[in-house]
């Protein structure tokens, strides 16, 4: 890639975790606008259904991870209220979705390996959608209570994501010539995955890129198409040993490479890189990416399927180039035409319509995808995939996960 | 979620940003500096980034620079911006440090004209939202010829 990203970041020293774990069962809970339903509910509907696709029952389940925001944890109480078992389970905090939908199965692999668990859940469920009218700025909210962002950026009208990201998009488009086209290239490709599988939010609803362009800007240079969903769901899946995963009635897809990259200016944006204005317009899939794929023995060139977490078009865009897939600055080029679509022949991106288009579940239901396109199972189903990747992001770190079928 | 009553202006008392603020009330721009390696270290915090000296010491700056990205929101993300669209959150990047980002907002602009690294200057004029009292003076920035 020619480029050291210097010192804006870092790659999380991971040890060596390859082969050792699988996924054994992938279940999503409904996706809709607002449902009145709680996280909980939506969590346990998930894990429920992630179990029987793995032919196991919930007492076989001896480990439970989920991301600490404060109303989407699934905790081991609510596992036991919802199931009605009574063992003692592992509890990871380190799970859930967005960035930790990819990382979750490496804190497993140390789990499996050092025997504290045998079968884990990792589970998210959200209800923003239902939530949103008592929301502060919508998802925003969370940026809303930083106190940083509420004494030096919210009082200019900067916030929430939708300005960050447009920010981005706005210097990425001066630095390498990527335009609005290119960035309704990816919304397309991700619409018409989503028209191709039944439970996305927006089964129904088609996206040309003449639609795209001829459509009203809401933050400029961003469209709502740009945008990801505000929806209620969920989804959750079952890691054990890929010793294990042999006994069960899926064929395995192991873990081959996991990474972890972290920027050093966190959840502010703006100073992402400071001096750095490359850095500016990068994710932490620069410093993740690489590191999964040493672990796989694997290249960008490998690949068959992608997902990435794609709150926004440019997200997209840039964990594309930060990943290797294209050099920086050119996945502009690279996105344009059909070049994501499953039978494109390119790169199968968000074959399920990301979180732009199938639903705003932070980005697990992007793994569940991976998952059934490894098994063949998949609504827009790219043929013979046995190499599939998906990009987690949360803002200061991205993380890389490389699922193999054996 | 419980906000303060006057939100979205700024919180004058907040310690890290109280001289920001305050500053900016008498028509100043000042940005904290490293005593001991020189540099601006923004956003404000107890130690140096680049060098972890602990004296840092909020110092005047020319008000200078460039225009490092902007945006043209058209639909308000909240109810206290409603009556300001379109309006152009921006990043501005200092001429004594370009490492320094100001969040800000662009006055008396072309929106047609505006590009990338374009030099700008601070303007202080006041922040003021609907069903709150008081008002604060802020730099905003505007376009402005090399």
């Amino acid at each position: 890639m020619g480029h050291s990203p210097a010192d804006w970041g870092f790659a999380s020293p991971y040890e060596n975790v390859g082969g050792e774990v699988a996924l054994v069962g992938a279940g999503e809970a409904d996706h809709s606008k607002a449902s009145g339903r709680s996280p909980r509910e939506i969590a346990a509907q998930a894990i429920e259904r992630a179990l029987g696709d793995a032919g196991l029952r919930p007492r076989d389940v001896d480990g439970l991870m989920y991301t600490p925001m404060a109303d989407h944890q699934f905790t081991a109480a609510d596992f036991h209220q919802s199931f009605g078992t009574p063992h003692d389970l592992w509890v990871s905090t380190q799970g859930g979705g967005m960035v930790w939908a990819g990382s979750a199965p490496y804190e497993a692999a140390l789990a499996l390996r050092a025997r504290k668990a045998r079968c884990i859940v990792n589970v998210f469920a959200v209800a923003w959608a239902t939530q949103r009218s008592d929301m502060v700025g919508g998802p925003g909210e969370v940026h809303a209570q930083e106190l940083y962002k509420q004494n030096l950026e919210v009082p200019f009208g900067w916030f929430p994501q939708p300005v960050y990201f447009a920010s981005i998009a706005r210097r990425h488009m001066h630095a390498y010539g990527t335009t609005s086209a290119q960035l309704g290239a990816i919304a397309v490709a991700c619409r018409r995955h989503a028209n191709l599988t039944p439970a996305a939010v927006l089964h129904q609803k088609p996206l040309s890129l003449d639609d795209y362009l001829a459509s009203p800007m809401l933050v400029d240079p961003f469209r709502k198409e740009d945008c990801c969903l505000i929806s209620d769901g969920g989804a959750a899946y079952v890691m054990t040993t890929a010793e294990r995963a042999r006994d069960l009635r899926h064929p395995v897809i192991e873990v081959a490479g996991v990474g972890m990259g972290t920027s050093h200016t966190g959840v502010f944006w703006s100073q992402q890189g400071r001096g750095d204005a490359r850095a500016f317009v990068s994710t932490p899939q620069v410093f993740s990416a690489p590191t999964a794929f040493a672990m796989a023995d694997l290249t960008p060139a490998d690949v068959d399927v992608l997902a990435c977490y794609d709150p926004f078009t440019i997200v997209s865009l840039m964990q594309i180039e930060d990943m290797g897939f294209c050099p920086k600055g050119e996945a502009g080029r690279f996105v344009e035409g059909t070049r994501l679509h499953f039978d494109g022949g390119g790169l199968p991106y968000n074959t399920h319509g990301g979180m732009l288009s199938h639903a705003y579940v932070l980005g697990i239901a992007h793994v569940i995808e991976l998952v059934r396109q490894l098994r063949g199972q998949a609504a827009a189903q790219v043929r013979d995939a046995e190499i599939a990747v998906y990009g987690g992001y949360t803002g200061p770190q991205a993380s890389t996960l490389i699922l193999r079928r054996q | 979620m419980k906000l303060r009553d006057d939100f979205p202006l700024p919180d004058l008392e907040w310690p890290p940003t109280r001289p920001f603020w305050q500053a900016a009330a008498e028509g100043r721009l000042a940005i904290p500096r490293c005593e001991m390696c020189g540099r601006y270290v923004w956003y404000p915090q107890a130690t140096c980034y680049a060098c972890q000296g602990t004296r840092l010491t909020w110092t005047p700056v020319s008000g200078r620079g460039r225009l490092f990205t902007w945006v043209s929101v058209q639909r308000a993300f909240l109810p206290q911006f409603a009556g300001e669209v379109p309006f152009v959150p921006a990043l501005v990047a200092l001429a004594e440090d370009p490492a320094v980002r100001l969040v800000t907002r662009l006055v008396d602009y072309d929106l047609a004209a505006l590009t990338i690294d374009m030099p700008v200057e601070v303007v202080f004029r006041p922040l003021r939202f609907p069903g709150v009292a008081r008002e604060v003076m802020a730099p905003l920035f505007k376009p402005t010829r090399d």
